[in-house]
């Protein structure tokens, strides 16, 4: 077991070949990223955003542009991938036809030559964890999507790996399997303690798999945290409105000063919304930015609220939870409420903001205004 | 290091397609050579030599040379013709219907191209003789579409197999009826394939030799048995021979370029979900 | 716009019966939800009502006309098919003109720009009406789908899982746009899902399907806390509502339901609700399942009075939410799942201690796996009522 140290990382792909130079030509920008021992780490984004090719390059799939690469305090620039000692699961890893379960998982050690005997101790042990002990004398053809996911992570462990690289091993899946699988691969790692990076592009995946996210955008890392951290302290308008379903509420707004008191207030819209008074430090009259808020953090005020009345646009009863839409401009506010109140397209209801719950985001730059302390 | 490493390797890849591509060009670009040759110098191995039009005046203008065109156009268009007309349809049953025996059937199809040509013209070469086809644009039409017909069913279902069969309700639902959607609709999105196999069986058609050997004679004449001509019992006209293989190869050439851009699959892809 | 019946539909594709006596009645301009897992033959029903499919048996009826007989093209529906099924020959201009300029529902071409536009701006693709299918993303596929479906003016709109391969993200948010899009236009609307939420969200009425019959017909509130058998409780929920097994013991001042945890014995009053006490009495039922959705199970990390133990199988985010699920041994035929707020620091197979909120409880037969009855059952057919007046 070791942990993984990525130390200003550059991928740039060799254009010259082609008629038309690309501008960005940087897969990765000076990417910097420390996954401790035994930590679970997602790299999320959007597709073509890098985060694969940086998932290449530690396997030592994908030269290095510049840079450097540690897995424990190994440097493993120059190292073949099968000298790494990585471990890796694909989204398609094909498994081979020929062989069962068993001589799959086995095939690895077969080819390194290990003792038959010990082969055998090796496949037992980790059969049961990955819960393919009763489909060991299966041919590939005959499993299921997720059986064939859990061979191909026990054909990755198998090797006792220091980092176990994970490409979305999901995205083959559908609805329940999917949801089942990830509790699986949570579980199993878990009992493995192994190093894991774990690609994805669905943010759900990571929230729920990993014990880091780093987001990942244009090949620049956007932040690297715990899932509360990128979850509740966003550090810029794209990890605020990736992260989160339904997304962040994102609103260009004008800071207005009324009574002493500062304001948000948005364009071909009434509503108004208190500045929270850490925000006066760094807000001015007139100051335009972008204003974030959760739908679970927007509400619908009582008979005796002082919120703006604004009218309901769309009303969505979830059964638990019902998803209310209100206009803002040409933006549509959505808030969910557990209230078991129904509502009708038309309705007027009075808004009311959990204040201390929104962000400021800069309006050029989508960069996170903070308070100044 | 690396590079040198790399830039050797394409060098000597490169060395060797184009010594493949000699070998395989090498005999057409002979042919083209030996047409400008006169009869003298046909035999000479150096590439010096006096330059004549005097074969092509012969062949074009002094023999009927180019009605022998006009007959292997008729037939082979007209083979070509044919299975469009009856192999879309089929190839469309075969793609959308079930019925019994229906893979049975298909290979059927395919296996008219089995047998041996040889195997087939005698027996055919009878009937013929009774029937009053022997000798006819209509008989060799007809022969000739035992080659041209299973070419293209079997490539033109392959592609209506590959168009989503919501495509045609959703025509349905939008009110056409199903002649209008099989015309609109399906027919330009076989066309790449349609036109590949057109092309490819109408090249078939054209270089057939055996059949219009012995099911025709003077009536109709195709190019493949016309050029036999040039090769007498008791001299060669090599020269004119080249022209006649070099002119009768350029039909089928005009032809493929002329539909080069439709040959480019992938119109069909991505209608539906990827 | 029009009403659409079908009445007792029977069809069968070799020797799967795909429909099995299918009777609907969607009222004009009602948005109805066909809802129900992967080959319950929803499909089938919209191919039956647009007559790409012939029933065996059984009437299609719009506005009382008998339509068994009328060909597609002739019966005036849009639909949208769930792989999109554009022209890849045709821009999407010409795609979404192609019905107007059909034989039958025939248009002027300035008609048809104007409607084409006035469908793009609601489809927020403007931008894309040059281009051809093959050029544009799912989700633009699936925008071009609907906008040709809505430049015309049909009985009825069919919609055969248009979102099902967005991702979860575009999904939810065309779901909202699809809502507000259908409010304006008053259209009468069926709509194939095997999404929950969609179904809620959307469904004026739901229908729920099962191998090729109905199951249940009610409106989302009617579904969702009434639901007449465990098959529908458990489609209506993600996550899924928690089923226990258990026995009732007392005599009815009060009664208790008892359920073991692995090794220990759970008993926990049922609290007094006139309508269940009165069913478990008339009924003398002794044992039951008790059905109780996620967010009505609390938890807590230190031990609590009226919270029994169980330990922790997996924590999840599924949104705005988390799901807690905990592993309560082989009486509950699975893990008990519970709502929680994401970013909570839970570890794997730690303790966590749950209270059941009864007084929400949904109760089934055992046996049969029917509805019975459940708390505060008056108030709910009162909600579904009223929902059902809109």
């Amino acid at each position: 077991m070791a942990g993984l140290t990525l130390n200003h990382v550059y991928k740039r792909y060799d254009n010259s070949g082609k008629k038309k130079k690309v501008k960005n030509d940087f897969a990765v920008k000076d990417l910097n990223l420390v996954c401790e021992q035994g930590e679970f780490v997602a790299l999320l984004g959007p597709s073509g955003c890098g985060k694969t090719t940086t998932l290449r390059m530690v396997a030592g799939l994908e030269e290095i542009t510049q840079g450097e690469i540690y897995i424990g305090d190994r440097l493993v620039n120059n190292l073949h991938p099968k000298d790494r000692n990585i471990g890796l699961a694909f989204e398609d890893y094909a498994m081979y036809p020929p062989l069962n379960v068993y001589g799959n998982v086995a095939f690895n050690l077969r080819a390194k030559k290990v003792d038959k005997a010990e082969i055998d101790r090796r496949v037992r042990e980790i059969a049961p964890l990955m819960q393919i002990d009763d489909i060991l004398d299966k041919m590939p053809v005959k499993l299921s999507g997720g059986q064939k996911q859990r061979v191909n992570i026990a054909r990755a462990i198998i090797r006792e790996p220091e980092l176990l690289l994970m490409d979305e091993p999901l995205s083959h899946l559908d609805g329940k399997a999917r949801q089942a699988m990830r509790t699986e691969i949570k579980r199993l790692i878990n009992k493995i303690k192994c190093t894991t990076v774990y690609v994805t592009h669905d943010q759900l995946e990571a929230m729920s798999l990993a014990d880091k996210i780093a987001i990942i955008n244009f090949g620049v890392l956007q932040q690297f945290g715990t899932p509360a951290e990128v979850y509740d302290d966003p550090v810029n308008e794209f990890v605020a409105s990736f992260i989160g379903e339904p997304p962040m509420n994102i609103l260009e707004t004008t800071i207005i000063k009324k009574d002493g008191m500062f304001f948000f207030t948005f364009k071909d819209s009434n509503l108004q919304i208190a500045v929270p008074r850490r925000y006066y430090s760094v807000v001015s009259d007139g100051f335009r930015c972008k204003m974030g808020v959760r739908p679970m953090d927007v509400m619908i005020g009582g008979e005796n609220s002082h919120g703006t009345p604004e009218e309901i646009a769309t009303f969505e009863n979830l059964g638990d939870e019902r998803r209310i839409g209100i206009h803002v401009g040409d933006i549509l506010l959505m808030l969910i409420t557990e209230d078991e109140k129904r509502y009708k397209r038309g309705d007027i209801v009075k808004l009311e903001v959990r204040e201390e719950k929104t962000h400021l985001f800069d309006i050029n730059t989508g960069d996170r205004i903070r308070e100044k302390n | 290091m690396h590079s040198r490493k790399q830039r050797g390797l394409n060098i000597l890849m490169n060395v060797l397609l184009i010594i493949y591509a000699v070998f395989a060009l090498f005999p057409l670009l002979w042919m083209v050579l030996i047409s400008f040759k006169s009869d003298t110098e046909v035999f000479t191995t150096t590439f010096i030599f006096h330059p004549t039009l005097s074969n092509y005046r012969e062949v074009l203008l002094r023999s009927d040379y180019l009605r022998y065109i006009i007959d292997s156009v008729i037939v082979s268009g007209g083979a070509v013709l044919v299975s469009i007309i009856v192999g879309v349809p089929a190839a469309y049953a075969l793609a959308r219907y079930n019925f019994p025996r229906k893979e049975e059937l298909a290979f059927q199809i395919l296996s008219y191209k089995f047998a041996p040509e040889i195997l087939v013209v005698l027996p055919l070469f009878m009937i013929y003789q009774k029937l009053g086809l022997y000798d006819s644009y209509l008989g060799l039409i007809w022969v000739y579409q035992l080659i041209s017909l299973p070419l293209l069913i079997w490539v033109v279902r392959g592609y209506f197999e590959d168009i989503s069969v919501e495509i045609e309700y959703a025509a349905q639902v939008d009110g056409y009826s199903w002649y209008q959607i099989f015309f609109k609709m399906l027919v330009p999105l076989i066309k790449p394939g349609l036109v590949s196999s057109a092309l490819l069986a109408f090249i078939f058609a054209w270089n057939c030799f055996t059949f219009p050997l012995i099911l025709s004679s003077n009536k109709v004449y195709p190019v493949t048995v016309a050029i036999m001509k040039y090769l007498g019992t008791d001299s060669a006209h090599y020269g004119q021979l080249a022209v006649a293989s070099t002119v009768s190869a350029l039909p089928a050439m005009i032809f493929a370029l002329c539909i080069q851009k439709h040959l480019v699959r992938g119109l069909s892809f991505g209608a539906v979900k990827g | 716009m029009a009403r659409i019946q079908l009445e007792n539909i029977s069809k069968a594709f070799g020797k799967v019966q795909a429909l099995d006596g299918i009777s609907l009645d969607v009222k004009d301009k009602e948005f109805f939800v066909l809802f129900g897992p992967a080959g319950a033959g929803k499909t089938t029903i919209l191919n039956c009502i647009a007559g790409i499919v012939m029933p065996e048996e059984g009437v299609v009826k719009f506005d009382d006309q008998i339509m068994n007989l009328t060909d597609s093209a002739h019966r005036n529906v849009a639909m949208v098919f769930e792989n999109y099924a554009l022209y890849p020959q045709m821009t999407v201009y010409d795609n979404m003109a192609s019905a107007l300029r059909s034989k039958l529902y025939k248009a002027d071409e300035s008609v048809i720009k104007e409607r084409i536009q006035w469908a793009a701006k609601i489809m927020k693709m403007e931008n894309l009406l040059e281009r051809l299918p093959s050029q544009l993303s799912n989700g633009q596929k699936q925008r071009v789908a609907m906008g040709r479906a809505l430049v015309r003016n049909p009985n009825v709109f069919l919609m055969d899982e248009p979102l099902a391969h967005l991702d979860a993200k575009l999904r939810n948010s065309m779901r909202t746009e699809l809502k507000e899009m259908q409010a304006n236009l008053g259209s009468t609307c069926i709509y194939v899902t095997h999404d929950f939420m969609e179904a809620m969200a959307l469904g004026d009425r739901i229908a729920i399907i099962k191998e090729g019959k109905i199951v249940q017909i009610g409106n989302g509130d009617a579904i969702y806390y009434m639901p007449c058998n465990e098959f529908t409780a458990q489609l209506m929920g993600d996550p899924e509502i928690n089923l226990i097994e258990a026995e009732i013991t007392g005599t009815g001042n009060p009664y208790s339901v008892q359920f073991r945890i692995k090794d220990e014995q759970i008993v926990l009053e049922l609290p007094e609700d006139n309508g269940v006490y009165a069913k478990i009495r008339e009924l003398g039922l002794k044992k039951i399942h008790v059905g109780i959705r996620p967010q009505n199970v609390k938890y807590s990390f230190e031990p609590k009075e009226g919270y029994f133990k169980a330990s922790v199988y997996s924590y999840e985010s599924i949104g705005n939410k988390s799901v807690i699920v905990a592993d309560c041994g082989d009486v509950f035929h699975n893990q008990l799942r519970m709502i929680a707020p994401n970013g909570l620091n839970v570890a794997i197979d730690s303790d966590v201690y749950i209270h059941l909120q009864l007084d929400h409880a949904i109760f089934f037969d055992p046996e049969s796996r029917k509805y019975i009855v459940r708390y505060d059952e008056a108030a709910y057919i009162a909600l579904a009522a009223a929902q059902e007046e809109r």
